[in-house]
């Protein structure tokens, strides 16, 4: 029985190529849509066409885009080009589908399944947002705390940070502008910690601003991005690195901007 | 130094559940954050440079994210992207920003650079141990 389903799925008249070519489509969108690296992306859109037996498995993987073309005297030709904003990092989706890939290997799964699981895998619940908060609010404190702050200090990032996501939620949404939206955390991150010290809250200004920024330092783009380039996928790892500094720097200009704000109004030093 | 541990420990974690890395790998997140975050500062108090002590606390961040991938049978890009967390350059970038608006130039450039250095360091920590080949870090079955 398990053989027979085996070579059905296996034999040259099985899937239509097509199919089999939009199927490592949709795993590669889901892959590079929430953070995997190139090569993955690659590797695990060739490993399906292989599997179902399309001989073509040579796509253009870029950071944003994937192009496939395909087609030989036995194959019909395909062609598609998919453009992939990628906002946000689920890893936990880029988990999932390289478990699929391993599955699909060992020989468990037909093309419909691998369909559905892929249908799955994209509407796959993440955190609640209040979580998100809390979890971000978290992160501040703990890093202050490791950088050396103390307890009235922990506190202040702890709100800092939570009210930060707040606004990282509301605005950072994905049809605005990044760069600005950055600008305006790094603000608002330093306007919360200013009022909070000025509150007699906090000894350390410097370190529960230092703490609050971590939550926003492009650690997907910047470490993706250098794999990228240290594999050979030097467009797409360029573009990544470039975003993380673009980010940084967008996030220091904030807090620069702030400094210069306050010093201007209240006409003090501030530490 | 444990309490620093710690909340590099907790820290990752929570930088995990921000990238959305599911629960069973988020303690082996927590792990290599914090083994990178206590490297980092036992080497700072000998008396290393900081790029130095960047570099060796992501080795060994990426070399047990590395492990952590084969045991998990998960992409390592998990663990690396959690991991390195409490290494990122956050407070050199904070430093440029308060110079340069006190018209420090010279201490802005200076924590800048900085910056840039421990980011390099971090690159090549990175780098150098992927490219180490596969095999050392298979563990083996009884």
């Amino acid at each position: 029985m398990c053989d027979e389903e085996y070579e059905q799925s296996d034999s040259p008249s099985g899937p239509d190529p097509c199919q089999v070519l939009e199927t490592a489509m949709e795993a590669g969108h889901i892959l590079l849509e929430n953070g995997a690296e190139i090569f993955r992306v690659k590797e695990t859109m060739g490993r399906i066409c292989r599997y179902f037996g399309v001989e073509f498995d040579d796509f253009l993987v870029l950071s944003n885009g994937i192009f496939t073309m395909g087609g030989s005297d036995r194959e019909k030709p395909f062609a598609q080009i998919r453009y992939i904003p990628n906002f946000g990092t689920r890893l936990d989706k880029v988990v999932a589908v390289n478990q699929l890939s391993r599955e699909i290997e060992k020989g468990s799964y037909s093309l419909e399944m691998v369909n559905r699981r892929l249908e799955e895998i994209r509407h796959m619940p993440g955190e609640k947002a209040c979580m998100q908060v809390l979890a971000t609010g978290l992160e501040s404190a703990c890093f202050c705390y490791m950088f050396g702050g103390g307890g009235a200090d922990v506190a202040v990032a702890f709100l800092a940070g939570s009210l930060l996501y707040i606004y990282m939620l509301k605005v950072g949404g994905p049809h605005r502008s990044q760069l600005v939206g950055h600008i305006g955390g790094g603000m608002l991150l330093t306007f919360l910690c200013i009022v909070c010290h000025n509150l007699g809250l906090g000894e350390h200004l410097d370190l529960t601003i230092i703490g609050t920024i971590i939550p926003m330092v492009p650690g997907v783009a910047f470490t993706n991005g250098i794999r990228d380039i240290a594999d050979g996928d030097y467009i797409s790892g360029i573009v990544r690195v470039l975003d993380a500094v673009l980010v940084f720097t967008s996030v220091g200009i904030g807090v620069g901007m702030m400094f210069m704000l306050y010093r201007r109004v209240m006409g003090g030093l501030l530490l | 130094m444990i309490g620093q541990v710690a909340a590099a420990f907790l820290g990752t974690v929570t930088f995990a559940l921000m990238c959305g890395v599911p629960w069973k790998y988020r303690l082996c997140c927590g792990i290599c954050g914090g083994a990178g975050g206590g490297l980092y500062v036992l080497l700072e108090q000998t008396g290393f440079t900081a790029s130095e002590t960047t570099f060796f606390a992501t080795v060994l961040v990426i070399v047990l994210s590395r492990y952590f991938a084969v045991l998990g049978r998960c992409p390592a890009t998990v663990f690396v992207i959690s991991g390195i967390i409490p290494l990122v350059p956050g407070a050199g970038i904070y430093w440029m920003a308060y110079y340069l608006v006190m018209d420090q130039q010279e201490l802005a450039l200076a924590h800048g650079f900085a910056a840039v250095k421990t980011a390099v360091a971090i690159v090549l920590g990175i780098v150098v141990v992927f490219e180490l080949p596969q095999r050392l870090f298979r563990i083996r079955k009884e």
